[in-house]
């Protein structure tokens, strides 16, 4: 099967790995312990499969899980999955000379002995609903024998760390970086073969032309197909599309503290009745409408829709031009003459609006939303960036930036970490990024809420 | 000639030296750097810092381009954070894709432009002669992007008789045999060569035509006419040599705008050669992968400039004689 993507992975070292291609290559090469079932339940260990443990058995305090390497296990050089390299994983994804990118979401795991040379413990240091899953999700067992010679510091630059080898039903037969990443089926597998042969990741930078690639037969797969050219796939007799629930979802975030000072709020988004004008300014039914036709659909809040406890019933601001209006003169956003940039003490209610180039669906948004705050008296400038500069644009504290992070919000943990409570609950929601500067009485008042979690 | 060679081999240099400084700088000044992100997880900062100063982007500029420097002089342009090898590994991977596609569109732009060119000539304010104006004055203004990509939709998905994008076939390249990898290739180059060719012939027919509109009317081509030579015969062999003087020189001019094109059509066609590289090394602020493709490009532009004034000196004879 050969699949086409925009860029290749960054890396397939699962500590490292952060982009799409780097996950999927790494959930066909190396193996968890136990997989997440089909329904996404992360409480508990129920309906969790088998994987590179065959069973496991938690102790009676609930404070330490068993788990039982399943003694076909191999790794791709033939060696055996021993209990130490899970053991030795556990050290790798939280030392901080390795820096992993997950270190933060198992940081209730106390640690891991050794029981036997087929058994690992993991013991935690409070009993929690999602204690299995944050061992089992975030960890993927890499082989000691191959890394440990290795200093931490040195594996994201390490050469070993691209030979991927795992445990999973696949192996790494060639990676030309930037261009192609192929792997095969390991046909020795302790899970069995896989159904395919040969998986091909090509890299096509240009969207037009791996959309090309797809309806020429030279690709058999496309992840993203943008809205306007869905009816070009449909029509196509070997190709068809296939819709499918995600945890991602897109945001307009504001910037709420000043640009020179961050201990001030910003001078125009620091104000609850604006930032509730400007939503309220927006026709958000008809931009989605418009941007993603039949197949987008409006979110209640940072709650993933696909997942089963999302509140649909939390409340939405009103599309509502006049009230806006009315909410930005009671603020003191005055018109000076009709049709005009509304102004507070000399000062236009001007701003600009950080957009991924990459993303052509951000880009329509913001187009959108530039004329409907138009049309209220805001004068918005778009600003186009690089994609992966959209973390930077909100680390330069630029005005606001409509974005999409697939941050775990799959998991208590993960929403504790990411979703503000202060603003939960008074203003709709926010989102907690964790280069953003938070206002200290924010800080404050999420401390005395008392959901905790990671400091952002 | 030596002191001429040699004169321009140190021109060449000099330009070289100017393009990577300033390329060293302008990456530098960009926000970011080769470890600043980390797709949507932010790299520890701790790590990041530590990466910085394995690498010495922590280090006054001034110094880092002094190492570098001295790096280069050794022969070593670094190491590229974004495809983890060497430069030089990736170059010499790259860079011989680039002149197979730059020398095949180089052939191609030439063989177009030439016979177009003095078909106008000959065909002199016919409708051919306006109608081959219009369509090469279009080529000439079309963005090479825009071009790649309708050349893309046009002949590999409308009429689909090309590959759309790549260099081989990913999954069956590896089991053809060598004849069938070599025409493999051969289809993979043809969309992105056709599209880089086009757009330079047009500049090289439009003096083509006005070097033959020149040539023909001189006592050298009369006196063969008067002698019975064939109309055939004196315009390939006495006006067409005679005419082909200027256009040599467009081929030392054709190699920056080849080079340049080349990072665009690489990059819509899949082409996995230096430019697709370093626009990817751009995008990932890679510093040394960057400079090291730039330094690349340079060289080829200034050996390809060399090598045209060598061809126009051995050309000329009243040019060799000084």
């Amino acid at each position: 099967m050969a699949i086409s993507v925009p860029a290749d992975a960054a890396t397939i070292f699962p500590p490292h790995v952060f982009d799409q291609v780097g996950r999927a290559v790494q959930d066909q090469l190396f193996d968890r312990l136990a997989d997440i079932s089909d329904d996404l339940n992360t409480i508990g260990d129920k309906g969790f499969k088998p994987r590179l443990a065959d069973r496991w058995e938690w102790s009676r305090d609930s404070l330490s899980v068993a788990f039982h390497i399943n003694p076909r296990a191999r790794w791709h050089d033939g060696q055996p999955v021993r209990a130490s390299d899970v053991r030795y994983s556990y050290r790798i994804f939280t030392d901080p000379k390795v820096g992993s990118n997950v270190t933060s979401e198992i940081s209730t795991i106390d640690s891991v002995s050794v029981r036997d040379s087929l058994t690992a413990v993991v013991w935690y240091k409070q009993k929690r609903p999602e204690a299995f899953y944050d061992f089992v999700y975030q960890i993927y067992i890499v082989p000691e024998h191959v890394y440990k010679d290795i200093p931490p510091e040195q594996l994201r630059t390490s050469d070993v760390t691209r030979k991927g080898i795992g445990s999973g039903q696949f192996r790494l037969a060639r990676w030309d970086a930037g261009q192609r990443l192929e792997i095969v089926a390991d046909t020795a597998n302790y899970r069995g073969r896989p159904k395919l042969d040969r998986v091909v990741w090509s890299m096509v930078p240009d969207a037009g032309a791996a959309l090309a690639q797809l309806l020429n037969g030279q690709a058999d797969f496309l992840e993203f197909v943008p809205p306007d050219q869905l009816r070009l796939v449909d029509s196509s007799k070997a190709d068809r599309t296939l819709p499918y629930p995600s945890l991602q979802y897109a945001f307009l975030g504001f910037n709420l503290v000043d640009a020179k000072d961050a201990t001030r709020p910003h001078s125009i988004f620091g104000d609850r009745q604006v930032r509730r004008a400007l939503s309220m300014a927006l026709d958000r039914k008809a931009m989605l409408q418009n941007v993603y036709g039949t197949f987008g659909r409006m979110s209640y809040g940072p709650f993933p829709r696909s997942l089963s406890y999302a509140d649909t019933t939390l409340h939405l601001l009103p599309y509502d031009v006049n009230a806006a209006k009315v909410l930005l003169d009671s603020a003191g956003w005055r018109e000076p003459s009709p049709g005009a940039v509304r102004q507070k003490n000399g000062r236009p209610l001007r701003f600009s609006l950080t957009l991924p180039l990459s993303s052509r669906p951000r880009v329509a948004f913001g187009v959108l939303i530039q004329e409907q705050l138009r049309r209220i008296g805001a004068q918005v400038d778009l600003d186009q960036v690089q994609g992966k500069y959209m973390r930077r644009a909100f680390q330069l504290q630029i005005d606001d930036a409509p974005a999409v992070w697939l941050y775990d919000l799959s998991t208590v943990a993960g929403i504790q970490r990411r979703i503000h409570p202060t603003v939960l609950r008074a203003d709709g929601w926010s989102i907690h990024l964790p280069d953003w500067t938070i206002p200290p009485n924010e800080r404050i008042a999420r401390d005395r809420v008392g959901l905790g979690g990671a400091t952002p | 000639m030596r002191r001429y060679v040699a004169a321009r081999v140190g021109q060449s240099l000099i330009v070289v030296l100017l393009v990577t400084t300033v390329s060293f700088f302008l990456i530098r000044l960009a926000p970011g750097d080769p470890f600043s992100f980390a797709g949507e997880m932010a790299m520890n900062p701790a790590v990041r810092d530590r990466l910085r100063a394995q690498f010495g982007y922590n280090r006054p500029m001034v110094e880092q381009f002094v190492l570098f420097v001295g790096n280069v002089a050794r022969g070593r342009l670094g190491y590229s954070h974004s495809m983890h090898r060497y430069v030089g590994d990736v170059i010499v991977d790259v860079l011989p894709r680039t002149l197979l596609l730059m020398s095949v569109a180089l052939l191609l732009s030439f063989v177009i432009g030439v016979a177009v060119g003095a078909l106008q000539a000959l065909r002199r304010g016919t409708w051919l002669d306006r109608m081959l104006s219009s369509v090469l004055l279009a080529f000439y203004s079309i963005p090479d992007f825009w071009l790649a990509l309708m050349a893309l939709l046009a002949l590999g998905y409308w009429v689909p008789i090309f590959p759309a994008g790549g260099m081989v076939d990913q999954i069956m390249h590896d089991y053809m045999s060598l004849g069938g990898r070599i025409r493999d290739v051969a289809a993979h180059l043809v969309l992105p060569a056709i599209t880089l060719a086009l757009l330079s012939a047009a500049g090289i027919a439009r003096y083509q035509r006005d070097a033959l509109l020149d040539v023909l009317p001189q006592d050298f081509v009369r006196t063969a006419r008067a002698k019975g030579v064939g109309e055939r015969m004196i315009v390939l062999k006495h006006a067409l040599r005679n005419a082909l003087l200027p256009v040599i020189t467009l081929l030392g001019l054709s190699l920056p705008s080849l080079v340049g094109g080349a990072f665009f059509i690489e990059k819509v066609f899949a082409w996995p050669g230096m430019g697709y590289v370093a626009a990817n090394a751009i995008a990932s602020r890679d510093y040394d992968l960057v400079t090291g493709t730039v330094i690349a490009g340079g060289i080829v532009v200034t050996l390809g400039s060399l090598l045209a004034d060598l061809l126009y000196a051995a050309a000329d004879p009243r040019l060799r004689a000084r």
